[in-house]
């Protein structure tokens, strides 16, 4: 389906897309830095309630945990109402948490304004923000994704300072209201993801000229997805609705016929074993140098290190992942990415005094931007911008135990050994662990993806039209059959633009 | 504890072993009141080994201190006291452990002067319970040419007299019971060259919080006061009020004020339903034995009118740009559908004059994709 869509309008890599990019930028640095940007307030709060610091730490995690957990909750909402109110909703419901956090009386309330309300609100706006990059982009993927997820480590730079100002004049109450407020900015990026229009069009004329013929299921979930409510489809959803089966109505709205999909079950384990060992260098980074002996500024500058050389990797990484040496092989890049940052933290305990931390902290941020910027153009790549949606809610749901358990994990390691250099080993031995089971699995893939790529070659001979319908039908039954990598659209663009010039047209 | 009291022998055996025939030269001009003083001082070791848990704490941070002040000030003081005293026997030290003394700590510290002659080199000592105190001037070993004719201790104008402890190094004891004898105390040192030292004796300083604390009306704040090191008998909190300080009762007024005490070293004020006279300066005082020291803390009662403001004008802009963003894109599908339909009809003359030429055109194919 996702191939009949591309062919039929492929998405603009650029133009508009480009202020979609930027809205996607802040509403994703905010979703990532915020949690981590709060902690300045721990302090001064844990003194007011007189809690212990782990306690008032919870509020992070909770955060943390519900951005990842409501995963699925976004990716359904997006599949019903389309990435733009979604996000709008989302910009409020973070404002309304803070500024309600801003009135509270106790840790618990803070727990449930600060980390539920507003964690629910980031997730909101996270998954969609992703999901329409992978709308608008196809060519130019890669890098719109590289300069999307920058977004992160500049809003981290940027909410670092801005929270010490804030609290410095308005204590931690007042600062809560204005986070309020600053947070309502992700619904202005939420209102620049304007509906795809392009593939509204096709839908339209294939109504019109195709009639019954059209592909049923294609245009229902079409019309899912870009919902326009001054739209034809309306009636014809209705009709669907009425001949739809339970299992095809649940994965209308959550795709769990993913996990038969093997693209996405490699990525999904791949994942998941990679992010035991992702966050907890960075967390226990500041806390080793102090260990070592290096002063309370030269550790936090370690930090602002990584965070400037991660904010120039994320799109030099989409440049190069964009280009057409690597673009093909997408997969093995990711591959080499993780186990780099694997290396990275082995090579770690080799470090001795500050100038080592230094080169560590610069070839960590290095890794890191190169993971992140490619995190979700991976899924992308294997599973099709159109399952995307659904794919996203259900890694992130997966990914939220292991991203939790990471720290705390490396944390008894720390406290059990005494020594920082095992939790270093550790982190870098899962993540080599993770490289090369990506690496191998995708091998394995793209040979598979070839094989079935030639299959389908030969039954190009049949009759065009023969093969959309069946294309349509299979979309419910024979996933992997559609679901290549996305090259296809790009390959059979350029063969339906021959196709066109010599005056045969396919529809 | 077994460490502490280790070291401690470690000293009383190194002082007995001095004490064994063969003393220094430098033993001999010693006046009977600083014998005593030593005899004291080995009585008070001893007794030392059977303090109770709190006080070995004390002695052993002191001992601790007393050698990274020497070793930062570039004069090696071994643990080795070399204080000159009377010949002991075993009998006299047993005599001491039974005698009962009173619980003083026992410190030393050490400036060493050398470089520039008219400089003066300054230490600060922090003590919160009292001690007895032996400061020393030391003249670096590379000037053994220069006569030092005279060394004067002083405590303003005040002489003290000093033992000669070595060839070239002159202290004093002193016992430190109360905050009058705490001060600054100075040693000059007069030959061809003049040299001087000065030492600080000061209670531990409490601090307080540079940057105020921002509350809000009606809202409650909770300040806090911490002594690291040194742990306070007491602790009292002052408001100020114009110029004066007065003293905050928080069994008084416990509706308004809640003082927390335990641990012992950090104390707690809590202020409950604030209004905008509860603004100013708030000191925290902490009483040690040999005085009291203050902290200061600056609150800072706001209306919440205050941060609503930004919160205001950044929610106007927010709702002006979402605004802004809506309209343009209002506009420019206008612009598109309008662009569109000429499309239309222009595609459907053309259609019309193909038709009626009877030839298909590709164009029509190509709109459709």
């Amino acid at each position: 389906m996702p191939v009949a869509a591309g062919r039929a309008a492929s998405p603009p890599d650029g133009g508009w897309g480009w202020v979609v990019v930027f809205g996607a930028f802040v509403s994703i640095g905010f979703a990532y830095a915020f949690a981590k940007g709060i902690t300045i307030f721990f302090k001064e709060i844990q003194d007011f309630f007189g809690t212990s610091y782990s306690e008032v730490a919870w509020v992070s995690s909770i955060m943390l945990a519900t951005t990842y957990g409501a995963g699925p909750i976004s990716s359904i909402l997006v599949n019903r109402y389309g990435s733009r109110p979604v996000v709008m909703f989302g910009g409020l419901l973070c404002g309304i948490g803070m500024v309600s956090a801003a009135f509270c009386t106790s840790i618990l309330q803070l727990y449930i304004c600060v980390g539920f309300i507003t964690g629910l609100g980031l997730a909101l706006n996270l998954q969609p923000s992703v999901i329409i990059i992978g709308k608008y982009f196809l060519k130019r993927r890669p890098i719109a994704n590289g300069l999307a997820m920058a977004g992160s480590p500049v809003m981290l730079c940027t909410l670092a300072p801005l929270n010490q100002f804030l609290f410095d004049n308005f204590g931690w109450r007042g600062s809560f209201l204005i986070l309020g407020a600053i947070l309502l900015n992700c619904c202005v990026a939420g209102a620049l993801f304007r509906p795809i229009g392009v593939a509204k069009q096709s839908v339209k004329n294939q109504m019109i000229e195709e009639g019954k013929e059209a592909p049923k299921e294609e245009v229902t979930k079409m019309s899912m997805e870009m919902r326009n409510p001054a739209y034809a489809p309306a009636e014809t959803k209705t009709e669907e609705e009425e001949e739809k089966d339970c299992c095809e109505k649940i994965n209308r709205y959550l795709d769990f016929s993913l996990f038969k999909h093997r693209g996405f079950l490699i990525y999904l384990i791949g994942n998941v074993l990679m992010f035991l060992g992702f966050f907890a260098p960075i967390v226990f980074l500041a806390p080793y140098a102090k260990h070592i002996g290096i002063d309370e500024y030269s550790a936090a500058f370690l930090l602002s290190i990584l965070a400037i050389v991660d904010m120039i990797a994320r799109p030099a990484t989409g440049v190069i992942a964009n280009s057409k040496w690597v673009r093909p092989r997408i997969q093995y890049f990711f591959s080499f990415s993780i186990a780099f940052n694997g290396a990275c933290h082995l090579l770690c305990p080799l470090a001795s005094g500050y100038t080592g931390l230094v080169v560590y902290s610069i070839f960590f941020g290095l890794a890191f931007g190169m993971v992140c910027a490619m995190l979700f153009e991976t899924l992308m790549d294997l599973v099709g911008a159109a399952r995307f949606t659904s794919a996203v809610g259900l890694v992130t749901i997966v990914e939220c135990c292991t991203i939790l358990l990471g720290p705390p994990i490396g944390g008894t390691i720390i406290d059990t050994f005494g020594d920082y250099k095992y939790m270093f080993i550790k982190c870098g031995a899962v993540m080599v662990l993770a490289g090369t089971f990506l690496f191998i699995m995708n091998y394995y893939n793209y040979r598979m993806l070839a094989k079935e790529e030639k299959e389908r070659k030969a039954k190009e001979e049949d009759p065009k039209i023969v093969r959309t319908e069946n294309e349509g039908r299979s979309n419910w039954n024979k996933e992997t059959l559609q679901d290549g990598p996305e090259l296809e659209p790009l390959r059979d663009e350029q063969e339906g633009l021959k196709t066109e010039v010599n005056g045969t047209n396919e529809v | 504890m077994p460490a502490f009291s280790g070291e401690r022998f470690v000293r009383l055996l190194l002082l007995l072993s001095l004490r064994l025939p063969g003393g220094s030269p430098a033993d001999l001009p010693m006046t009977t009141e600083d014998a005593s003083q030593t005899q004291g001082n080995l009585t008070q070791m001893p007794t030392r080994l059977n303090e109770s848990s709190t006080e070995p704490m004390t002695t052993t941070r002191i001992v601790n201190r007393q050698t990274r002040e020497s070793i930062s000030d570039h004069s090696p003081v071994g643990h080795g006291v070399s204080t000159p005293g009377p010949d002991l026997t075993t009998q006299d030290f047993k005599q001491a452990i039974e005698e009962k003394a009173s619980n003083f700590t026992y410190v030393e510290y050490e400036i060493l002067l050398s470089g520039v002659s008219g400089t003066s080199k300054e230490k600060n000592i922090t003590l919160d319970n009292p001690a007895k105190v032996e400061l020393s001037c030391r003249l670096a070993s590379k000037y053994p040419h220069l006569n030092i004719v005279q060394v004067a201790w002083k405590r303003g104008n005040e002489t003290i007299k000093h033992i000669n402890k070595t060839e070239n190094s002159w202290s004093i004891q002193l016992t430190v019971t109360d905050e009058n004898e705490l001060g600054s105390y100075s040693c000059t040192l007069k030959g061809e060259e003049e040299f001087k030292a000065v030492f600080h004796l000061q209670v531990p300083k409490i601090e307080g919080k540079e940057k105020p604390i921002i509350s809000y009306d009606g809202d409650s704040v909770v300040m806090i006061c911490k002594s690291s090191s040194y742990t306070p008998i007491a602790w009292t909190w002052y408001l100020t009020n114009g110029s004066e300080q007065i003293a905050i009762n928080d069994s008084l007024m416990s509706d308004k004020y809640v003082i927390d005490r335990v641990p012992a070293n950090t104390t707690h004020l809590k202020i409950l339903k604030l209004t905008k006279k509860d603004d100013g300066a708030y000191w925290c005082e902490a009483v040690f034995k040999l005085g009291k020291s203050k902290g200061k803390l600056k609150l800072k009662v706001l209306t919440f009118m205050v941060p609503l403001k930004p919160f205001l004008v950044i929610l106007a802009e927010v709702i002006i740009l979402v605004a802004i963003v809506f309209l343009y894109e209002v506009y420019s599908k206008k612009k598109e559908k309008h662009a569109e339909d000429e499309k239309e009809f222009e595609q459907a003359e053309q259609l019309k004059s193909e038709e009626s030429n009877g030839v298909e055109s590709s164009s029509t194919r190509h709109r459709k994709v």
